[in-house]
């Protein structure tokens, strides 16, 4: 299958500063992407150059097995996006604004698509309401709206849960997600929440100054590092006894009072809760420290 | 064409729309009608300001103080006013959306820089005749209607023509589309500054100064200036008054035309060859 | 001889009469006034005023003794303050304001004129100086120059056709001195024009009205009404 989009050497400089420095990526179709780096590094102005709003100065940018530079008009057909944060025309209804979207990609929509595509991004009965009169989280799912007004088969969102409230992102992420399943749309996600990349995406790309450092599935970058597990337990005693007498001390990372630290993979927890249970150890909490958010900064620094 | 058309409609209603542009249609509206009033109440004294020259020696018969003379000097008034309106609305189609963020969505649509520079610039043409349009209608319609009918008394720094009312219909059609074919340069050359420029107050700001400055330059009766004025794009916008004279210098006319409409194809070409290369950042 | 002597005084005395009396030729141009209480005819009007562009338009006269007089047409025209179509007539009238002396003699149009001053008796007159160049043997006046207090001179040109018995001109020419029309750029805006060559200030120039009337209508005792504006 052709991949969704492939970046080859593509360069950009802004006032001879390269943004982009030689970055070649590919994203395949029917995954989610995420797409990281820290700020500066280039993530923007890559998508921008994949959407056409810059030109880049070397390299080339292929979507769907077409080039960018000579088949614009009918890959933009394919993709719906939203560049930095969702803006629409203040002065116009959210209604009147993806009336302005559906025209300009030739849609001919009537009253129930639209009813039916504010109802999916939860604006119901929202829809003849000033856009001016939005809160940015309205404007995002208003957003979302505008992307999927077109069945775009790739998806690309730049920081799409900015605003929205936790219900907001939960049902972000649970459209995006029967979206890629049940649809099979491609989607490039980027984001500061990595948690939020970490839950929604299966592949993910990172870049830094301009070029990237580090792609692939999400399992298999994250399984090989250690996770940061903290427990907390009620009978301390009992538990630093048996991790003594097994396999797990050698995980042990540091013990305070009632909590214990450990490095392990992701799939070492349930192997040790199961030990410890097994063996009168009253566990009150688990949880462990973002795996990706200290694998992006290693990445990042390392870099 | 399916997919200009579609931008073009989206255009006219963003246009027809937004606040601003009613703002014009307004101030239009309301100027005719402060100048109607003035002219109403103070028109005799006014006019003897024109006439005091004569008056030693001829007194004028007639109705002088008609519709037409009253179109004429609204006309000649708003010649500073009416290209700032244009800019007004005209000014910030690009920079406006850059600015507002909606430019990134116009752009990762199908249709091509070039056909969505060419639907704005269209749809501010379409602006400008309403403007006209509405100007036409209170300046002229509403003028004959108060004041009345008849010759027009043009007045030119050399001199009074006098055109009788059975030629004038026509002629009033002929400057109203030379009024359009300047309000276009300024239109076009907003668009211009717009694609240039991210936010939309800059272009509105630059078209005002140029006029400005180009007016003044045009204002003073310098026989140094006269080397520049034929390079000036506002010489030829008042190139309307021309079909006031008599015998009508249509070479002047269709010189000045030709002018106007060379800066219209100049601007617009600066404006795609900008905007098609323009990188957009906000 | 006698009979040629007698023929030869009655000749001189006769040109005596005609070359001298201005009053006799004032009086026979009173008496064809005398002939009409009323006039109107069409008339054609064309301008030529320095700084002042507008084409020829047509119109009716109407007159009515002493010296009642409109031109009635659609449209704008210039007409001198004091028009001499309307005064000269009633001007003349009145031979107790004013005291005429032929000044001497001069030819227009191949005819031989006397020219006439009319010097106004009262001080309080409008009039300073009229000078009426008559013709000497079918009296009917051929130009004027009037000087008034508040209006300059004002001269014109007659031409006679086929109402001379009437001392009502074909055509006449109406000639005033005046200053060039002229007014700021700034209150025309008319960018487009070029910057003027300067002239020297108070310059005057001369500026002409002519009127040729056609379909005279003499005494018809027309409606009142037609003096009256619509």
């Amino acid at each position: 299958m052709q991949a969704a989009i492939t970046l080859e050497n593509v360069s950009k400089k802004f006032n001879g500063n390269p943004a982009v420095d030689k970055l070649s990526f590919e994203v395949k179709q029917g995954d989610i992407y995420g797409f990281l780096g820290p700020n500066g590094s280039g993530k923007s102005t890559t998508l921008r150059m994949i959407m056409s709003l810059i030109k880049p100065d070397e390299g080339s940018i292929h979507l769907f097995g077409e080039s960018l530079a000579s088949n614009r008009s009918s890959i933009m057909r394919k993709i719906g996006c939203i560049i930095e944060k969702p803006d629409f025309y203040g002065y116009l209804s959210a209604l009147e604004n993806l009336k302005l979207f559906a025209r300009a990609n030739l849609l001919q929509l009537n009253e129930k698509d639209y009813t039916n595509l504010l109802a999916q991004v939860g604006l119901s009965g929202r829809g003849k309401d000033k856009v001016k009169t939005y809160s940015h989280g309205m404007k995002q799912r208003l957003g979302l709206a505008q992307v999927l007004i077109h069945d775009p088969e790739l998806i690309i969102l730049d920081e799409p849960n900015t605003g929205l409230d936790p219900q907001g992102i939960i049902d972000l992420r649970e459209l995006l997600w029967s979206l890629n399943v049940e649809q099979g749309k491609t989607i490039l996600f980027s984001s500061h929440i990595l948690s939020e990349v970490q839950e929604i995406c299966n592949r993910m790309i990172i870049i830094h100054h301009g070029k990237t450092v580090v792609q692939g599935s999400v399992e298999e970058l994250l399984s090989t590092e250690n996770l940061q597990v903290s427990m907390e337990v009620s009978n301390p005693e009992i538990c630093k006894q048996q991790l003594q007498q097994s396999r797990w001390q050698a995980f042990l990372q540091s013990e305070d009072e009632h909590r214990f630290s450990f490095g392990m993979a992701k799939t070492e927890i349930p192997l040790l809760i199961e030990y410890l249970t097994h063996h009168k150890v009253f566990i009150e909490r688990i949880d462990y420290k973002n795996q990706l958010e200290d694998y992006f900064l290693k990445i990042t620094k390392g870099s | 064409m399916k997919e200009f058309i579609a931008i073009f409609k989206n255009e006219l209603v963003k246009t027809m729309k937004r606040p601003r542009s009613f703002i014009g249609f307004a101030i239009i509206s309301f100027v005719c009608m402060v100048l109607q009033a003035a002219f109403y109440q103070d028109g005799k004294e006014l006019l003897s300001m024109v006439t005091s020259q004569f008056e030693q020696v001829f007194s004028v018969q007639g109705n002088v103080l008609n519709g037409n003379l009253i179109c004429f000097i609204i006309l000649q008034t708003l010649i500073v006013q009416m290209p700032l309106l244009v800019a007004f609305v005209t000014g910030d189609t690009i920079s406006g959306e850059a600015a507002s963020g909606t430019l990134r969505f116009l752009l990762t649509r199908p249709a091509s820089r070039t056909k969505i520079l060419l639907a704005k610039w269209l749809s501010g043409l379409l602006y400008t005749l309403i403007l006209l349009a509405i100007l036409g209608f209170f300046a002229l319609i509403v003028s004959r209607w108060i004041f009345g009918e008849g010759d027009l008394v043009a007045l030119n720094s050399d001199g009074l023509t006098i055109i009788r009312a059975h030629e004038i219909n026509w002629r009033w059609a002929a400057a109203f589309f030379i009024a359009f074919l300047s309000l276009s340069v300024v239109a076009t050359y907003a668009v211009m500054l717009s694609t240039m420029m991210d936010n939309s107050i800059t272009p509105i700001v630059t078209v005002m100064v140029t006029i400005i400055v180009f007016t003044i330059i045009g204002l003073f009766d310098m026989p140094s200036f006269d080397l520049i004025k034929p390079f000036l794009f506002t010489t030829h916008m008042i190139s309307w008054r021309s079909l006031f004279e008599d015998p009508i210098p249509w070479n002047v006319i269709i010189q000045s035309c030709s002018i106007l409409a060379i800066h219209i194809m100049l601007f617009l070409g600066i404006g795609i060859y900008y905007f098609k290369r323009k990188d957009i950042q906000s | 001889m006698r009979k040629l002597l007698f023929v030869i005084l009655i000749l001189l005395a006769q040109h005596a009469m005609a070359v001298d009396d201005s009053k006799l030729l004032i009086r026979e141009i009173n008496r064809k006034f005398a002939l009409v209480a009323d006039y109107n005819a069409n008339v054609d009007m064309k301008f030529d005023i320095p700084g002042v562009k507008m084409n020829s338009m047509k119109g009716k006269i109407f007159f009515k003794k002493p010296d009642r007089f409109r031109i009635r047409t659609k449209g704008i025209y210039f007409m001198p303050k004091q028009n001499p179509m309307q005064q000269i007539g009633s001007m003349l009238l009145d031979t107790n304001s004013y005291t005429s002396i032929i000044s001497g003699y001069e030819t227009l149009d191949g005819r031989e004129c006397a020219v006439v001053n009319i010097i106004p008796t009262g001080n309080q007159s409008e009039l300073i100086l009229g000078k009426f160049w008559i013709d000497k043997k079918n009296p009917l006046i051929m130009k004027t120059q009037i000087t008034t207090r508040n209006n300059g001179t004002i001269e014109t040109q007659n031409v006679y056709g086929s109402m001379a018995k009437y001392a009502l001109p074909e055509k006449i020419t109406i000639v005033v001195e005046m200053k060039r029309f002229k007014m700021s750029k700034m209150m025309t805006a008319d960018l487009n024009k070029k910057s003027a060559p300067k002239k020297t200030e108070n310059q005057t120039e001369k500026g002409r009205i002519s009127m040729t009337m056609s379909n005279y209508k003499i005494n018809t005792k027309f409606s009142d009404a037609e003096f009256t504006a619509e």
